[in-house]
């Protein structure tokens, strides 16, 4: 979605952007609340951060992901309300492109959570 | 710190990559999913996943983060420690393999 708002941009229309943005951020905000229910549910079933080694690992490696998405989040909104009220157009792309790399780095740090924590 | 060339010739075929990239993400993810419930041989099954991880990270940082428009020399920074990272955990399953 991130990257969607961005080619927006880069053609110049606004309100694709700011549609784009909008969804970036409500796609982050249901996953930290899937992040949530899965805290909870596990803490529920006695599994915290002080409970085991895996306890440790995985609110550690999880919960500072989830705190990146939740900046990444902020971030979003933030620049939705700059392209909403006119900041950026095709000639200028440089903040959304700036979002647009740290919400995907944070993606690609994900892949590879998600890999090592539920897959493998 | 992209040239963005090609994307802004032909901003419809842009549009249209990023979601066939984004199809290319959601399949692989499915396979894993449907990879993870099925009684893979675990030696097999940590290497798959690794590569498809690999392959996916890749997708993303060559497409959505626009590496592939970019100097080289940033490809070159992003590899680095991908390849010390592969280089380290194959020493250290080595070793831990040995004992």
């Amino acid at each position: 979605m991130a990257v969607l708002g961005l080619e927006s941009i880069r053609q110049g229309d606004r309100r694709r952007l700011v549609t784009f943005l909008g969804a970036t951020a409500l796609l982050g905000a249901l996953f930290l609340g899937g992040q949530v229910y899965e805290f909870a549910s596990l803490a529920g079933d006695g599994i915290t951060l002080t409970s085991s080694v895996f306890g440790s690992s995985f609110f550690t490696l999880t919960g500072f992901h989830g705190l990146h998405v939740l900046i990444g989040v902020v971030w979003a909104l933030l620049t939705l309300g700059k392209g909403a009220r006119g900041r950026y157009s095709a000639g200028d792309t440089m903040g959304v492109e700036a979002f647009g790399l740290y919400w995907h780095f944070v993606d690609v740090v994900w892949i590879v959570l998600f890999t090592i924590i539920y897959l493998i | 710190m992209t040239t963005h060339s090609a994307e802004t010739a032909r901003p419809a075929h842009a549009m249209r990559r990023y979601i066939v990239v984004f199809a290319t993400l959601a399949a692989i993810t499915l396979i894993e999913i449907g990879m993870s419930q099925a009684p893979l041989v675990a030696s097999l099954a940590t290497g798959l996943f690794l590569a498809f991880s690999l392959a996916k990270a890749t997708l993303v940082v060559m497409f959505f983060m626009h590496l592939r428009e970019d100097s080289r020399i940033y490809t070159a920074i992003f590899l680095l420690p991908v390849v010390l990272v592969l280089a380290f955990s194959t020493l250290m399953l080595m070793s831990a393999g040995g004992h």
